[in-house]
């Protein structure tokens, strides 16, 4: 039985047409024209629980269209969505209970004063009990390491510990099911680790369902099993990251460095470039493994240097972008 | 100078295109109008005594504040400007070729002339149009109407560079409440948008002749209906342009302080 | 209470800035002066207003500087509610399992404007010494109901003119047409006006209950006792502006803005 069903949803907005210039302007005031655009057109898919899921796209993709969806900040046209068989324009209190948000952009926690504030008036929003909400904070404080950071008012604190508590506010109710909507947004290398590590702790130990946009791939390639494209508000990819690679990500490029004259013809070299003494080849992993190439030019020539790019999830992404033409 | 001029279009194209926020103006300027000489109508009715202004002057003066009131009232902050100083993005702002004083006030001259222009005829059509007492006259001299124009071009300078020094004044204070807050409310008093000055105590009156708020709204609006002397309107002009030029000097030679202060505590 | 979790967290959110709110305190010392510098210097040239003394007129816009004053300080999330919606910071009271007008109300709690409010009792004291009314139950009655209808009646509009940030954003000038120019015509005693006005002030925006109504049995221009609970009326205003509110968060579900 699936934890998160969403079954054909579309989504519209009506957004007005700006004129240029001082008349257009003017006109525009009189006579205003609408455009509509289509947000999110027939979106399925269902996810289980303890899932971590990559919710990609480009920018207007349809991807925060679809969080909010979800979270049920807004009612989809048509379609349906439902969360641990909650429905979300039903009883929207119960259904909330079940969700925690993050938007990078955003944030929930009150800028002047600590942290532990912000905590302590989620626990009266959500009424959590006592006991519960002690036990909550001291395994998000163990598992965060925020004890010394709680009692910093939020406006001194780094971006990646800002996160870190935005995060855990987010959890202090216990959700089931977690929306980070660019968790690492503006975070350095150092605290991007630190987020992603902790959100992978926060699967294990508590199961949480995990519903992840980004535009870091590194972020999914290190969280994500399974990643959902979305392009012009329909789903263009649902799957493993391993999958995607194979279908999409096997070209590589090989530059060998040597003095000795080649001139090879094969079908899988899609591509050859040369300059100095430099040639790069282009080849397609799927009719020949790499090492075997590297026998059959080591068989020929003398190589001096060899560089074999490694693949490379951003490009596969621009790639994939270009092939669906987003 | 090119720039400037094309940041004040950029600000007055931008500022015709907010259609809701013109007719909500228009409905708010043309109600207040009515509400403020109702409550004068009432006070006439009941007395009879001799008063600082007849009603048809204090009904002119009133319409004139109201359709032109996006053009000079004083209580504005630019949120724009107010978050870039507090959140420290000023510094940015720095590295533009322009100079920040006359972008920010071609900023607000091109925003507040905007909102008047939507609003401006609308107001006084139905004004004119009014019943009796509540109607504009606008019978009124070529010659006086030309001086009613003069004076309204140097209080729409005035009032841009005291709306300016406000903004200049944040960036000493950071804040935008606080002193600015009380600077603010004190204009608007003295300017006459409150009461006219003439109702005002006689020592109130004072002060308000010696300080520039007076000259934005007060001064010209009584030139209009005719509530004052031949001389006093030349004095109150030389006013004018006594005090356009000393918020100008204060206003840029503080935005210069201020910008070094700036760019001392960014190194 | 949930509530008054919020007063606290706002109340030491304000005091993070203490000269801030020091200046902001007497700055709203000033704008409140300014309405009351208005009435004081028409009543030095004017001996009366239709009959009323200026006793009676600073009772009356003492009761509605309070009413306002009072949503203000309390209900000022309902008063800044376009920021909420422009910030798209209203999706986060959607996400929480609150009752979302409940939480509009906490969003913003201001003691700064506790300074007008403090005014305005002020403000009332000194009329109320000065006034010409011998005091009995009944009388005291009508105050104090008048006084709870003037809160309840500016709450009212604070809900209908919050609601109108759901169909569009730029509602502030429209708000100001419904608060500040009700209340400015509000601070006289209704009746003073044109009859249209009076009709207005009855039937759309009861202020008349508020403070017209009641105000003649206080001063004993009429004996009908009906006047005492007059301001009750408001209580009944309320009801169609919290349904209007609804409405507008079922439109912003389905719009998102």
């Amino acid at each position: 039985m699936s934890f998160i069903m969403v079954k054909h949803i579309r989504k519209t907005f009506k957004v007005p047409i700006k004129t240029e210039g001082i008349i257009g302007s003017l006109k525009s005031f009189f006579n205003r024209k609408y455009r509509y655009i289509k947000a999110i057109d027939d979106i399925s898919f269902s996810i289980k629980k303890g899932e971590i899921v990559g919710y990609i796209g480009p920018n207007g993709a349809g991807k925060s269209t679809t969080i909010k969806i979800l979270s049920g900040i807004l009612n989809p046209d048509s379609g349906s969505v439902k969360i641990n068989n909650l429905i979300p324009n039903v009883d929207r209190k119960k259904y909330v209970k079940n969700i925690g948000a993050v938007f990078g952009q955003k944030s929930q926690l009150w800028w002047d004063i600590p942290a532990i504030d912000s905590f302590n008036l989620l626990k009266d929003i959500y009424k959590i009990d006592d006991n519960e909400y002690k036990k909550t904070l001291n395994e998000l404080i163990d598992l965060l390491n925020l004890k010394d950071i709680l009692n910093i008012p939020v406006r001194l604190l780094s971006l990646g510990n800002r996160m870190k508590c935005e995060i855990a506010a987010s959890l202090i109710h216990k959700p089931q099911v977690l929306f980070l909507d660019e968790p690492t947004i503006g975070l350095d290398a150092v605290s991007k680790k630190m987020v992603r590590d902790f959100i992978k702790k926060i699967n294990r130990q508590n199961n949480v369902t995990v519903i992840l946009t980004t535009h870091d791939m590194k972020d999914i390639e290190s969280l994500c099993k399974r990643i959902i494209l979305i392009g012009k508000g329909k789903i263009l990819y649902d799957g493993s990251i391993s999958k995607l690679k194979k279908k999409y990500d096997y070209l590589r490029k090989i530059t060998i460095e040597t003095k000795d004259k080649i001139d090879i013809k094969r079908n899988y070299i899609v591509k050859e470039k040369k300059f100095d003494n430099k040639i790069e080849f282009t080849i397609d992993i799927r009719q020949i493994e790499i090492n075997e190439f590297i026998k059959l030019l080591s068989s020929k020539i003398s190589i001096i240097d060899i560089d074999i790019e490694s693949s490379n999830i951003d490009d596969l992404i621009i790639k994939l972008y270009e092939e669906f033409e987003i | 100078m090119k720039s400037y001029i094309s940041y004040f279009k950029l600000k007055f194209i931008t500022g015709l295109s907010y259609r809701a926020q013109a007719i909500a103006g228009i409905m708010t300027q043309f109600f207040f109008g009515f509400v403020y000489i109702s409550v004068y109508v009432a006070f006439y009715e009941s007395n009879h005594s001799s008063l600082p202004m007849e009603l048809d002057e204090i009904v002119g003066y009133l319409w004139m504040s109201q359709s032109l009131f996006s053009l000079i009232y004083l209580w504005y902050k630019d949120s724009e400007i107010i978050n870039m100083i507090k959140t420290g993005n000023i510094a940015y702002e720095l590295l533009r070729p322009q100079n920040l004083y006359f972008m920010w006030c071609s900023k607000i001259l091109g925003e507040r002339l905007s909102r008047v222009t939507l609003r401006f005829l609308p107001v006084i059509i139905i004004a004119v149009l009014l019943p009796k007492p509540y109607n504009l006259d606008i019978s009124i001299t070529a010659f006086r109407l030309l001086l009613f124009i003069v004076s309204m071009i140097f209080s729409s300078i005035l009032m841009t560079v005291l709306v300016c020094l406000y903004h200049v004044i944040c960036l000493f204070t950071l804040d935008e409440r606080g002193v600015v807050n009380i600077f603010m409310v004190i204009a608007d008093i003295l300017s006459g948008l409150v009461i006219p000055v003439p109702f005002f105590p006689k020592f109130m009156q004072n002060i308000s002749n010696i300080l520039p708020f007076r000259y934005i709204s007060d001064f010209p609006f009584r030139l209009y209906v005719g509530n004052i002397d031949f001389n006093e309107i030349f004095i109150s002009l030389g006013m004018q342009i006594i005090w356009i030029l000393i918020l100008f000097i204060l206003g840029k030679t503080l935005t210069n302080k201020a910008l070094k202060r700036v760019v001392v505590q960014g190194g | 209470m949930l509530y008054f979790k919020y007063f606290k967290i706002h109340t030491k959110c304000e005091l993070e800035y203490k000269m801030s709110f020091i200046m902001s305190f007497i700055s709203q010392f000033f704008v409140f002066f300014g309405y009351y510098f208005t009435i004081i210097s028409l009543f030095s040239k004017f001996s009366n207003i239709k009959g009323f003394t200026v006793y009676e007129v600073l009772l009356t816009f003492g009761i509605i500087q309070f009413g306002f004053a009072f949503c203000e300080t309390f209900f000022r999330g309902l008063d800044k509610f376009d920021d909420l919606i422009v910030y798209g910071n209203f999706d986060r009271l959607l996400l929480r399992p609150r009752n979302i007008l409940m939480q509009a109300f906490c969003e913003q709690i201001s003691l700064i404007k506790l300074s007008r409010l403090l005014q305005s009792i002020i403000v009332l004291i000194i009329t109320l010494i000065n006034i010409d009314i011998t005091f009995s139950i009944d009388k005291i009655i009508t105050l104090i109901f008048m006084l709870i209808s003037s809160v309840l009646i500016f709450l009212s509009i604070f809900i209908l003119t919050a609601s109108y940030c759901f169909f569009t954003v730029k509602g502030l000038e429209v708000r100001n047409i419904l608060t500040d120019g009700s209340k400015h015509m509000a601070q006289y005693p209704i009746g003073i006006f044109k009859k249209g006005f009076v009709t207005f002030f009855t039937f759309i925006i009861p202020f008349g209950f508020v403070n017209y109504y009641p105000l003649l049995y206080l001063l004993g221009k009429s004996d009908n006792k009906l006047l005492i609970i007059s301001p009750l009326i408001t209580v009944i205003y309320l009801i169609p502006s919290i349904a209007i509110f609804y409405k507008g968060i079922k439109k912003y579900s389905s719009t998102g803005s």
